[in-house]
This record gives structure tokens, C-alpha cells and sequence, in this order.
């Protein structure tokens, strides 16, 4: 018999996986031993003339904070930003193929690529690779046709754009004060303002996210970095 | 053949029974009853399990930024299990003239990876005249390799050094995250040593700073974690492309005077010269064949 | 053959001591013997027009297309031969569902055209290939520039982004006709409306009665009349721009007539 031998693999049981939940997040339910999760609050609101995106700066392996300033908010291209959580490798690695794609694309069509196409490319990868992803992801940015606007694409690799998103397992904390802050047409600074405030209030109640508020205003006329300190958050009413 | 057949009667002989050639899987499905028992055990609250815990290898690793280049400190134990391997191993890696790169994980993994990564780099310097290799390019490499194995390269590494942007540290996770950070820990004793670091590190450190802090930090992971031990490791990268590779930088569990202070006999302990030499002569070492001396060196043509 | 090639036309993987590819070359003889097509980049959006030979009297009329739609909001216009054009139409389709399906939005007018230049030019470089004897026109539109273009894929691999353009037999004459048209201008610039008018005239022009085979016209837009998507001129306007377009042949050719009675003087 030269070959494998297969004679017994009928017998073998399901690959035991089993799904208890166990009180941990969606995000941190399926991470692999020892893997790094940005256990994270993130968010993004449009404004009339460009998006602010913020995010908390804490990274974890299961109780330890792997990095306590680490910056989830990556970016795509020049008017393009990207809100990180799940799996820090997953999303940092999707995160680089979208850039690149991006930079080529501009390259061969001789202008900046719009947000709708970097969610979109965004999505592609999340959706095909979903298996061995754990990545949720929301894509701001500002570009001549849409202006301002927002995608959010969670786990299943599914692509929406919103009026404003929030995500990571802090969001789940905040959406009622969100629903209750948020309104259409909010100006640049509250905007700002609305997004520090719900990210404090999420990093207050959600163990996995914590550290300081990072935010970035993208606008036409380019990009604002800012962070507030962990001393100085804007919690309470 | 019916299955009320009677084989005896009708074949006297039995057959030799044949091995299967190939992969054999017959443990599988005991292996996943084992699994699926000691779940249950667990859940049931009970301490034993079937399955033994897998024991991790310990190391702690660090590394910081000072004012004028990086320090990465590392300790010197290798663990087999809850054995000690090696009492003093190298877990600071070349990378490049002006990078290294601190290794915890599995040893095999974490030399194998920076070794490959730093042939990367050479070939690459190579290829763009010999300019100086940049911290960024190696942390991208090393990423995006341990990426690919999806964390079965065990390797979390700590990777400094200095470049035209100047000084860097960061941290990179077997996953293939990676941070850049002014001050980083891994490995087991990374807890240990950061609590020196978080109550110790200042922007701006000079290199004697620097390296004290640096050896403290790794000290706190041999005197508290289990899985490092033995010798401090330090190395500085500075702005100006000098480093200094400091083995055994601090040595607290020196056995030399422990060893020394054990009084054997005189049997066992004999002196130079006990026996004695009667004739000793020198031979010129020849293979024989053609020696270098042989051939007649010539110029290159141009 | 000796004295056209000399050895050197057999392949387009060779180049002829002068620095020529003859194989190119006669694609695009090919094409030059074909029925005229021309393009025109109107204000309000871009015309496309093809004179289809009617090689038949039993043929069907309207039964081979020159014109194909490649995307909601582009088309483009083929001449020489047709097969070869029609290769060239699928691998545009594809170019414009392979850029959706990745990026998530219409591909660009310019990237279109580069795509299928590319295409087409892939064919001059290897030996084991035929060229394109076909050229394409190309109208598009650009939804998130809101912009309208017109190119030209020749079989040598090149596009050009033109106000107006012309290919096959007529191409010489039409491009004359067209550039008298000083559409390139924004203050002399013609709706499609005028533009289809224009074109009909142009063909009309360049066609000799007797001499030249009976013809039917093909004519499509991407335009604000369209909502900016690929569509057939509607027939009873196409009939309507025809005739006009007869009507002014014959005045222009009873003016000149006139002008020249009166130089007699």
C-alpha cells in the first residue's frame, strides 16, 4: 500500500471548536493563544467637509496591556483613514495590502482614490480571507465626490456606509449616548467633541479599552493629529 | 464472502498483517477524546488533566531609546521544559552593522528568523549600492514573514537600532504585529521588567542611563520569572553607527567562587605538571597536494 | 514581397532596418480600407458614428453592430476588421466589471483606454501573434469626475484622447471636415444634438454615390440626454439628421456651383 493511509480519518471526531460564551467579546472570542487584539473602542463621524476618526490607544494579550499608546488609527492614503480592531496582526496586515493598493491605483489613474473604493478594496480582502481573519474595521475619509463620509465593514466582511460608526468591543457601551449625541450636519468641533466624549465613556466601562483618546480631523486642506491624555478625559456629563 | 463465513476453516494460514505505509492518523481520534476529557475536567473544576500543560520557554527581552541611540538588554537562560538548557545563550541577534534584534520564543525560531532576515538585508544592501539597512525595512521583513506562518514561528522579538531617521525600537509580536515604541519589554519576564521601566524611564537618558536602567529591567525578570535567569546581556546602538556588545554585562549567579571554594583531594585535583614529559617535537601541518604556497598569484586583468 | 518587406514583414517580433514593424503597419492598412467611423466630443456629451458598408442586398440592415456597449456609461465604435473589434469589445467589458468588481466604482475614461491599449499592444510584441486590424473609439463617462471623453485604440497599441476623431476609409477628408468644426474651442463647442447633425453631414460628404457601395449609418451617444449612459440615437433622429444633412450637401454644392459661374465672370 503506497500510499497514505486514510483508513482510520472516518473515524476521526469533528474538530473539537466549541463557540461557549464565555462573557469575552466577539472580537476576543476567537483570537489564537497568545495572539494580540486591539480589545478597542473606535469610532468616526462625517462633518460637512471632512470626517474626525478616534480611537482608544490600548492593546492586549487576553489580561496584560501589550502596548498602552498604541495607535489604531491607520492611514490609506492622503485623505484616507482607517479605524483598527480585532486581531493587531489581521488588521495591520490588511491595513498595509489597502495602502499599497491604493498607492497603486492612484498611480495608474492620476488622481486620489476615493473612500468608497478603499472600503471597498477593504471589504474584498475581509470578506474572501474571512476564515482566518479577525478584523473590524471602519474607513473614514474625505474625497471630492463624497465629501465627508464613513464605512463601517465588522467581522463578516460586509461593507455599509453609515451616518457615523462605532466599533470594538467598547462600542457596545456607548451606542446609546452616540445615538443621543449625534445629530446631522454636526459641525467639525462637535464632531471632535462628540467622538472624545464617547470614547471616554467607553474606555470607562470597557476593561480592554483604555489609555489615551488618538483622533485625526481629515479635511481638504489635509489632516489633524491630536490624543488626549488619560489624566484629562472628558468623562461625565 | 457472507460474514458467517468461517475463515479458520478455510484458511489455515494467517495472514502476515501488513504495516500501512505513509502518514499514519490512528491517534487522531484518541487524541481529540483526550482533548474533549479534559475540557470536560476543567469545566467540572478539577485541577488534574489528561492532557500535560504545554510549558512555554522564558526569556526576558528589552529595549529603549536614549538620547543618542538604543540599548537592548536581554537575559541568558534557555529552558527545555522546566529545565535549564543553557546557562548562558546569545539572545540578542545581528540583523545589520546597525541593527539588532532581541529574541524570546523559541530559540530555534527566533534564530533561524532574525539569521534569515539578516541575510534579507545584506542581499538588499547589496542591490542598492551598500546604503545602510533601515530599522522600519527589517521590522516590515519580519512582519510580514511571521505574519505568513500565522504564529507557528514562535517568535516575539524585540528589534533596535539606528538609522538615517535615528534611533528606533519595536516590538514584534509572533502574529506579525508590530509597535515602535521608546521602551519595550517581551517574554515571560516582560512584566518584571517593565514595572522598572514604567517607574524608571525618562525621555532623553544618556547611554550610562540607559544601560543601567536596561540592566535592572532584565535583572527584575531573572530575580522574578521563572523562565529567565543566569546573565544580563546588554548591547548599545548608537547615533554614530559605533555598537558595544556587552556579554555578561552584570553576572549574579557567578559559581566560579561556589566551584573554587569545594576543597577536593589532591587525587582528584592534580596539578601541571604531575606527569611528566619526557620528549615533545613540532611538525609543520601538510594535507598534502597543492598549498596555497604553491600557487603563483597573478594580477587581475582589466 | 520582397520589395515592400524584404523578409522583415513577416512578424511583428521583428523590426525592419529602418526601425518599422510591418506587420503593424499593414494592420493598420487594414484598417484604413474599412467603412469610417468618427467620434465627436460635443458640450453635453460625445457622439459616435460608423459607416456600415451594406456588403449585401439580402442582407439584414441593423443585423452586424459596430457600435457595442461596453458599460452603463461607455461605448465604442469599431472598424476595420469587425471580429478582431468585437475581441476587442469583450476584453473592454471585462476591463469594466474586473475595475468594478475591485474597486468598487466606474472605471476611468483614461484608464479604459490605457487597459485596452495595452491589450491591443501586447499583440504587436510576440511573434505568434496577429495585430489588431481594427480601431476603436471609445466614448465614456466618468461619474465621479462628471466628466465626458473621447479616445482612439489604434492597432499599434496606442490611445489618444481626441475632441474629435476619425478611422477607415474616409479618415483623411473627415478629420478636415471635423477640424473645421473648431470644436476644441469652449466658445465654438456643439450640443450632441447639433454634433449628430454634423456627423451625418461628414459621412454624407465623403461617400460618392455610384462609386462607393451603398451604406447604412450607426450612430450611438453618451450624453445629459442619456443621463450620461451609452445609448442609440434614436432612429427617427438619426432620419431626421440625414436629411439634413443632404439638404446642406446640395445647397453648399449649388453655392459653390454658383461661385463658380460667377468666377467665370
Amino acid at each position: 500500500m503506497n500510499q497514505f493511509a486514510y483508513h482510520q480519518q472516518q473515524m476521526q471526531a469533528p474538530m473539537p471548536m466549541s463557540y461557549q460564551h464565555d462573557g469575552k467579546s466577539a472580537e476576543t472570542r476567537n483570537l489564537k493563544p497568545g495572539e494580540l487584539s486591539t480589545g478597542t473602542t473606535i469610532m468616526a463621524i462625517p462633518f460637512e467637509g471632512g470626517v474626525v476618526l478616534g480611537a482608544d490607544s490600548r492593546t492586549s494579550t487576553g489580561t496584560y496591556i501589550a502596548n498602552r499608546v498604541s495607535d489604531k488609527l491607520a492611514q490609506l492614503h492622503d485623505h484616507i483613514w482607517c479605524c483598527r480592531s480585532g486581531s493587531a496582526a489581521d488588521t495591520q496586515a490588511l491595513t498595509d495590502y489597502v495602502r499599497h493598493y491604493l498607492s497603486q491605483l492612484a498611480i495608474e489613474t492620476g488622481r486620489a482614490p476615493t473612500v468608497k473604493t478603499a472600503a471597498h478594496l477593504m471589504r474584498r480582502l475581509c470578506y474572501e480571507n474571512k476564515d482566518n481573519l479577525m478584523a473590524g474595521v471602519i474607513i473614514g475619509g474625505w474625497d471630492p465626490v463624497e465629501k465627508g463620509s464613513v464605512y463601517n465593514i465588522p467581522l463578516g466582511g460586509t461593507c455599509i456606509k453609515m451616518p457615523f460608526a462605532i466599533g470594538g468591543s467598547g462600542s457596545t457601551y456607548i451606542y446609546g449616548l452616540v445615538d443621543s449625541m449625534y445629530s446631522e450636519g454636526m459641525t467639525e468641533e462637535e464632531a471632535h467633541t462628540c467622538v472624545k466624549k464617547a470614547i471616554s465613556h467607553a474606555m470607562a466601562r470597557d476593561g480592554s479599552s483604555g489609555g489615551v483618546i488618538r483622533t485625526v480631523v481629515v479635511k481638504e486642506s489635509g489632516n489633524a493629529r491630536e490624543y488626549v491624555p488619560g489624566n484629562a478625559l472628558p468623562f461625565g456629563p | 464472502m457472507s460474514e458467517f463465513t468461517n475463515n479458520t476453516v478455510n484458511s489455515v494460514k494467517k495472514p502476515v498483517e501488513e504495516t500501512p505505509s505513509g502518514f499514519s492518523f490512528d491517534n487522531i481520534h484518541r487524541n481529540a477524546m483526550i482533548e474533549q476529557m479534559s475540557k470536560q475536567q476543567a469545566a467540572s473544576g478539577s485541577n488534574s488533566s489528561y492532557l500535560p500543560q504545554a510549558t512555554k520557554t522564558g526569556t526576558t527581552i528589552v529595549g529603549l531609546v536614549y538620547k543618542d541611540g538604543v540599548v537592548l538588554g536581554a537575559d541568558t537562560r534557555a529552558t527545555g521544559g522546566t529545565e535549564v538548557a543553557d546557562k548562558n545563550c546569545e539572545k540578542i541577534h545581528y540583523l545589520a552593522p546597525n541593527i539588532y534584534c532581541c529574541g524570546a520564543g523559541t530559540a530555534a525560531d527566533t534564530e533561524k528568523t532574525t539569521e534569515l532576515i539578516s541575510s534579507q538585508l545584506d542581499l538588499l544592501r547589496m542591490n542598492t549600492e551598500g546604503s545602510q539597512s533601515r530599522v522600519v525595512t527589517a521590522c516590515t521583513m519580519l512582519k510580514r514573514m511571521l505574519f505568513r506562518y500565522q504564529g507557528h514561528v514562535s517568535a516575539a522579538l524585540v528589534l533596535g537600532g539606528v538609522d538615517v531617521d535615528g534611533p528606533h525600537v519595536y516590538q514584534i509580536y509572533p502574529h506579525g504585529s508590530t509597535a515602535k515604541l521608546s521602551y519595550t519589554t517581551m517574554g515571560s519576564g516582560s512584566l518584571a521588567a517593565m514595572s522598572v521601566f514604567e517607574s524608571g524611564y525618562v525621555d532623553g537618558m544618556t547611554e550610562e542611563e540607559g544601560i543601567e536602567l536596561v540592566k535592572r529591567a532584565i535583572l527584575a525578570g531573572v530575580f522574578n520569572d521563572l523562565g529567565s535567569g543566569s546573565n544580563v546581556d546588554v548591547c548599545v546602538i548608537r547615533n554614530d553607527g559605533t555598537t558595544k556588545m556587552d556579554r555578561g554585562a552584570v553576572q549574579p549567579n557567578d559559581v566560579t567562587p561556589l566551584r573554587n571554594a569545594i576543597n577536593r583531594s589532591d587525587k582528584l585535583n592534580m596539578r601541571s605538571g604531575t606527569t611528566a614529559v619526557l620528549k615533545s617535537s613540532f611538525k609543520p601541518h601538510s594535507v598534502g597536494g597543492v598549498t596555497l604556497a604553491d600557487v603563483t598569484v597573478t594580477d587581475m586583468e582589466t | 514581397m520582397a520589395s515592400s518587406g524584404s523578409g522583415y514583414d513577416l512578424s511583428s517580433s521583428t523590426f525592419s532596418p529602418d526601425g518599422r514593424i510591418f506587420q503593424v503597419e499593414y494592420a493598420s492598412k487594414a484598417v484604413e480600407n474599412a467603412g469610417t467611423a468618427l467620434g465627436l466630443k460635443c458640450s453635453n456629451g460625445v457622439v459616435l458614428c460608423v459607416e456600415k458598408p451594406l456588403l449585401n442586398k439580402m442582407l439584414l440592415p441593423s443585423s452586424s453592430r459596430r457600435i457595442h456597449t461596453i458599460d452603463s456609461h461607455s461605448g465604442v465604435a469599431i472598424t476595420g476588421f469587425v471580429s478582431d473589434g468585437r475581441q476587442m469589445v469583450n476584453r473592454a467589458r471585462e476591463e469594466c466589471s474586473n475595475y468594478e468588481e475591485t474597486y468598487g466604482t466606474k472605471i476611468p475614461s483614461k484608464v479604459l483606454g490605457e487597459r485596452l491599449a495595452s491589450y491591443v499592444h501586447y499583440f504587436t510584441l510576440h511573434g505568434s501573434l496577429r495585430p489588431f486590424g481594427t480601431s476603436a473609439l471609445v466614448a465614456s463617462y466618468d461619474p465621479e469626475t462628471k466628466q465626458h471623453s473621447l479616445q482612439m485604440v489604434e492597432p499599434s497599441g496606442v490611445a489618444y484622447t481626441y475632441y474629435g476623431c476619425a478611422a477607415g476609409k474616409g479618415r483623411q477628408p473627415a478629420r478636415t471636415e471635423l477640424e473645421k468644426l473648431d470644436v476644441h474651442k469652449p466658445e465654438t463647442s456643439i450640443d450632441v444634438r447639433e454634433g449628430v447633425k454634423q456627423l451625418a453631414r461628414i459621412i454624407h460628404l465623403l461617400h460618392e454615390e455610384g462609386k462607393d457601395k451603398p451604406f447604412e449609418l450607426e450612430m450611438s451617444w453618451v450624453c445629459e440626454e442619456s443621463n450620461w449612459e451609452h445609448k442609440g440615437v434614436p432612429r427617427d433622429y438619426i432620419k431626421e439628421a440625414v436629411e439634413w444633412a443632404k439638404k446642406d450637401i446640395e445647397e453648399e454644392e449649388e453655392f459653390e456651383s454658383d461661385e463658380d459661374e460667377e468666377m467665370e465672370d
